[in-house]
């Protein structure tokens, strides 16, 4: 089942800030179903919206653009009925919502007029469909795992954790005697009758069209990173005889190596130590690399030996030769270019402002704590201000698009590296593209879930977020960064906003129990293990 | 024979070609409305402006303020120039009126009428020697029974309530060409009705009787309450047998044929029939109607120039004085905001379903229906080895707009 992640960010009248606010914790304490009869922190009402995973209403303050009014969903299907079926749960509130909202300057002003009229009764849906964002990059923890799959995987699991307990409760537990083969069997056959499905194949979470998919998609990414990176040296060396060529090359890639040499260093107080070095990953990805390049080459030239039979009307072979050839030019200025990039990128981290102590308002930041830690679930949302120029703008699309692209062939089955506290996060960017928006709903509480980042993604997280106006000072990219836990720590808790309205379709469940309780089920589907397997069944009961 | 003393409760239909080019049309209907959401999604057609896709027909049923019903003049003719609420725009009146009924058809009945309405059903396909039909045997039987029962509406003498009330619904709603001959039956049948009515009215003034919406109009007129007034009483109660019981002799069969077409369905259907799940029994034939609903479309009259789908590609403005065809059975199977409409998933959410139409005029029977409709095939599906009869009648014929026979055996 395809799951989406999508944000609707609208821009809020300045004077109705505090009146969207109110509304938002309206909607969240009038929907409450607290037994307490108080004001509880979730919005029950949502389970209505079947299709729904998470959902976030949260307003951005600011000084630099106005107020943010954004829509965070992350839910199963497609988004044009999930649209509908939130509509049907809360639309009037939505509507009254919008109209605290700024109207759009361009085309889709007149469906803004039609549903915010005064007594419009136009559907809103469209609206929200025609200003929907899409994430540069985002992260499904329980990959593939539609909302009712994990609920009732997770009902399979309290069921067997209850079969297990009360089995004979007045003599010796039974299970206790069996071997693991065995307590397959006996528990499967206690489950089946109030669970029929276990009868049932499992669905594939990754279908191979799917995987297939992803690996292509990364793949085509990268042959065209390295054949945009090499057309500098593929037009140069049609202007240049080879020697030249080569000593422009090599001149060059001595001057940028010197240059790199001298400001590669970290700036005094900025360096954090780590394990990371680009050596020991260059010298561990060599082979595959160059297998790598040669699969380039080829390719490219399947790609573009056709064009250049249309243009210079060679024959067969020789313009496959001559493609060779012209792309083993341009592969040798492959290092070249990289060192240039580099060393701009270097130029530019050691000119970039790092904010040190970062202002927070004590009022947002106690808004913010009284809302979390209700649940084993938390939730953030934060805005940052993008770093201007050239070079920032191409790294922050093709390095999302291209993390992107790697989480969905390394992140899969509930963990991101060695994290599994994440279930649903994504990055997008709004107010045409100056700013930079995140959200995560997360297991735990959020100073463990960013000292989880800073320990074990650190490197993925600052290149992600390295292009924030203040965050940390970093070496090429991915050093430093986010290491720098305290500073990170205090910049992220800055840019973010109170999450006024929140809601979890499976609010006791981490990403790790919902893992957990799909390899459960997945035992309990097959009808007999052998040893070895039930052996490691077992381990999750 | 007189149209009152009629047994027929549906007038001859079509035969020969004619009858094989409808049932075309109406085979062609989910294609035609299929490539209108796709290219023309407001289309205008012989007069008409048709709205296929989802966001359209609700926006069409939710702006009562430029989108007016258009039973006025026929239900004047029905009601012998009585208001009734079905006629009406958003008014004052409409709103006293349909609070005055709230007040006597109460979510209280609704376990009552659940429990009538499987009773009656049950006792009926026990008696069924193995065969039966549902269009006319059992689910007109059973929904005429048990809501005239409830509203106090018995048998005309020498006549059949079934008829006269199916006649006038099939002027009021299925008459778009004015069939003169339908126009004399109704003459005939409205007159009759009213005076029939009205003389139950009397006689249950005088001696109450048991407790049903009728008893209840008359304690209210008793107590001095406003909206109770004879022609008022007079008026509701005939609005509700005219509008309400023909339909479910319509749309419950569709739903059986649906789910004789889909054996996998049926089977899960019969299983929550035989467990005993009547909310999962429920999905099941509200998922079963989404694919034949009642009819295509309900119609609406443009009372001022409006533009659809305001801002968006397909925007279009429609003058004042039009007639918009508002086609919830199109909007239902609409990919953009159903998920998977081809596909039979009795799990949807309420959202996807638009049976009782929208807004200010959705059904006013919708809780009565949603209590009951499914409660009328639990019986049949209870049985074993329920299958369609062979030959023709084991396959769901129309006439018109009517379902008309439906036969299915059981052991």
């Amino acid at each position: 089942m395809r799951q989406t992640t999508l944000s609707v960010a609208l821009e809020v009248k300045p004077e109705s800030y505090d009146h969207l606010s109110g509304l938002l914790d309206g909607l969240r304490d009038r929907r409450s179903r607290d037994p307490s009869g108080g004001k509880g922190p979730f919005a029950d009402f949502l389970n209505l919206v079947p299709a729904l995973h998470f959902l976030s209403l949260s307003v951005f303050p600011g000084f630099d653009y106005d107020p943010l009014f954004v829509i965070e969903a992350n839910f199963d299907g497609r988004p044009g009925p999930f649209w509908n079926q939130l509509e049907s749960a809360i639309g009037p509130d939505l509507r009254t919502m919008l109209r605290c909202c700024k109207r759009p300057l361009d085309n889709d002003g007149p469906l803004f007029d039609s549903i915010t009229a005064l007594d419009a009764r136009a559907p809103i849906a469209p609206y929200l469909e025609a200003r929907t964002l899409t994430p540069s990059v985002y992260h499904h923890g329980n990959r593939g795992m539609p909302r009712d799959r994990i609920l009732a995987e997770g009902k399979l699991f309290l069921a067997s954790r209850d079969e297990l307990v009360s089995a004979n409760v007045d003599g010796p537990n039974p299970y206790r005697r069996l071997s693991p083969v065995e307590i397959h069997a006996r528990l499967r056959a206690a489950l089946v009758p109030a669970f029929p499905w276990l009868e049932q194949p499992a669905p594939q979470r990754i279908t191979l069209l799917e995987n297939i998919g992803d690996w292509l998609r990364l793949i085509a990414f990268v042959l065209g990173t390295v054949l945009v990176l090499t057309i500098p040296g593929l037009i140069l060396s049609l202007a240049l005889p080879w020697e030249r060529y080569l000593i422009l090359l090599g001149v060059s890639f001595v001057i940028f190596a010197l240059l790199l040499k001298k400001i590669g260093v970290a700036l005094p107080g900025t360096a954090i130590q780590t394990s990371f070095s680009f050596l020991k990953l260059f010298v561990r990805l060599a082979l595959p690399l160059v297998l790598f390049l040669l699969l380039y080459v080829l390719v490219a030239a399947a790609v573009l030996v056709p064009l250049a039979l249309l243009l210079a009307g060679q024959s067969l072979d020789a313009a496959w030769y001559g493609m060779l050839v012209w792309l083993g030019w341009g592969l040798l200025s492959l290092p070249v270019m990289l060192a240039g990039l580099i060393l701009w990128l270097r130029t530019l981290e050691r000119g970039d402002s790092a904010q040190d102590a970062p202002p927070v308002d004590p009022r947002m930041l106690r808004e913010m704590a009284r809302r979390e830690d209700w649940i084993p679930q938390n939730h953030m949302g934060s805005v940052v201000l993008i770093k201007p120029g050239m070079l920032r703008a191409i790294i922050i699309r093709v390095g999302h698009f291209g993390l992107g692209l790697l989480l969905r062939i390394i992140a899969r089955q509930g963990y991101l590296g060695s994290m599994r506290t994440i279930h649903f996060a994504h990055w997008a960017r709004v107010n045409n593209g100056s700013r930079l928006m995140f959200f995560s709903n997360f297991d735990q509480a959020w100073e463990s879930y960013l000292d989880d980042f800073i320990e074990k993604a650190h490197a993925g997280l600052t290149l992600a977020w390295s292009c924030g106006v203040g965050f940390p000072p970093t070496r090429f990219l991915v050093k430093d960064g986010a290491s720098h836990g305290r500073q990170f720590k205090e910049w992220a808790r800055h840019s973010m906003t109170v999450s006024r309205f929140w809601y979890s379709a499976y609010k006791d469940l981490t990403a790790d129990q919902i893992e957990r309780n799909f390899r459960i089920a997945i035992g309990l589907r097959k009808r007999t293990l052998t040893p070895k397997e039930a052996a490691a069944w077992i381990l999750d009961l | 024979m007189s149209a009152l003393s009629s047994r027929d409760v549906l007038r001859p239909g079509p035969k020969g070609i004619k009858a094989w080019i409808q049932r075309l049309v109406f085979a062609a209907m989910p294609w035609f409305f299929s490539l209108l959401r796709r290219v023309k999604p407001v289309a205008k057609l012989s007069g008409m402006v048709l709205t296929s896709r989802y966001d359209d027909v609700r926006e069409v049923f939710a702006t009562d303020a430029a989108f007016g019903v258009v039973y006025k003049p026929k239900l004047d003719v029905i009601m012998g120039g009585q208001p009734f609420f079905l006629g009406m725009h958003d008014t004052p009146q409409y709103h006293a009126d349909v609070a005055a009924m709230r007040k006597v058809v109460l979510p209280a009945d609704l376990p009552m009428l659940a429990v009538q309405t499987e009773a009656l059903a049950a006792t009926i396909v026990d008696r069924a020697p193995g065969r039966i039909d549902v269009v006319d045997t059992l689910v007109r039987r059973v929904t005429f029974t048990v809501l005239s029962d409830y509203l106090g509406v018995p048998e005309p003498a020498g006549g059949d309530l079934r008829v006269w009330a199916t006649r006038l619904f099939e002027f009021q709603f299925a008459d778009g060409g004015n069939d003169p001959k339908l126009r004399a039956d109704v003459d005939e049948i409205a007159p009759a009705l009213r005076a029939h009515i009205q003389d139950e009215i009397d006689r249950r003034r005088a001696d109450p009787g048991k407790d049903d919406v009728l008893a209840r109009s008359l304690a209210m007129q008793a107590a001095g309450e406003p909206g109770y007034s004879d022609d008022q009483i007079r008026t509701s109660l005939m609005g509700f047998i005219v509008g309400g019981p023909p339909q479910p002799p319509m749309v419950v069969p569709q739903a059986m044929e649906q789910l004789l077409r889909r054996p996998a369905a049926l089977a899960e259907a019969q299983a929550a029939a035989r467990a005993g799940d009547d909310e999962r029994l429920r999905r099941y034939v509200y998922e079963a109607m989404r694919f034949d609903p009642l009819a295509p479309g309900l119609p609406r009259e443009v009372l001022t120039d409006w533009t659809i789908a305001k801002g968006t590609r397909h925007a279009t403005t429609i003058p004042k004085g039009a007639t918009v065809l508002a086609a919830f059975a199109s909007a239902m199977m609409d990919p953009r905001r159903v998920a998977n409409p081809r596909v039979f998933d009795p799990d949807r959410p309420a959202s996807d379903y638009i049976h009782f139409g929208y807004g200010l005029h959705e059904c006013f029977g919708r809780h009565i229906n949603h209590a009951t409709l499914h409660l009328m095939l639990k019986p049949l599906l209870v049985r074993p080895n329920l299958r369609r009869a062979a030959g023709a009648e084991g396959r769901l014929s129309k006439n018109g707009a009517f379902a008309e026979r439906l036969v299915v055996e059981f052991d």
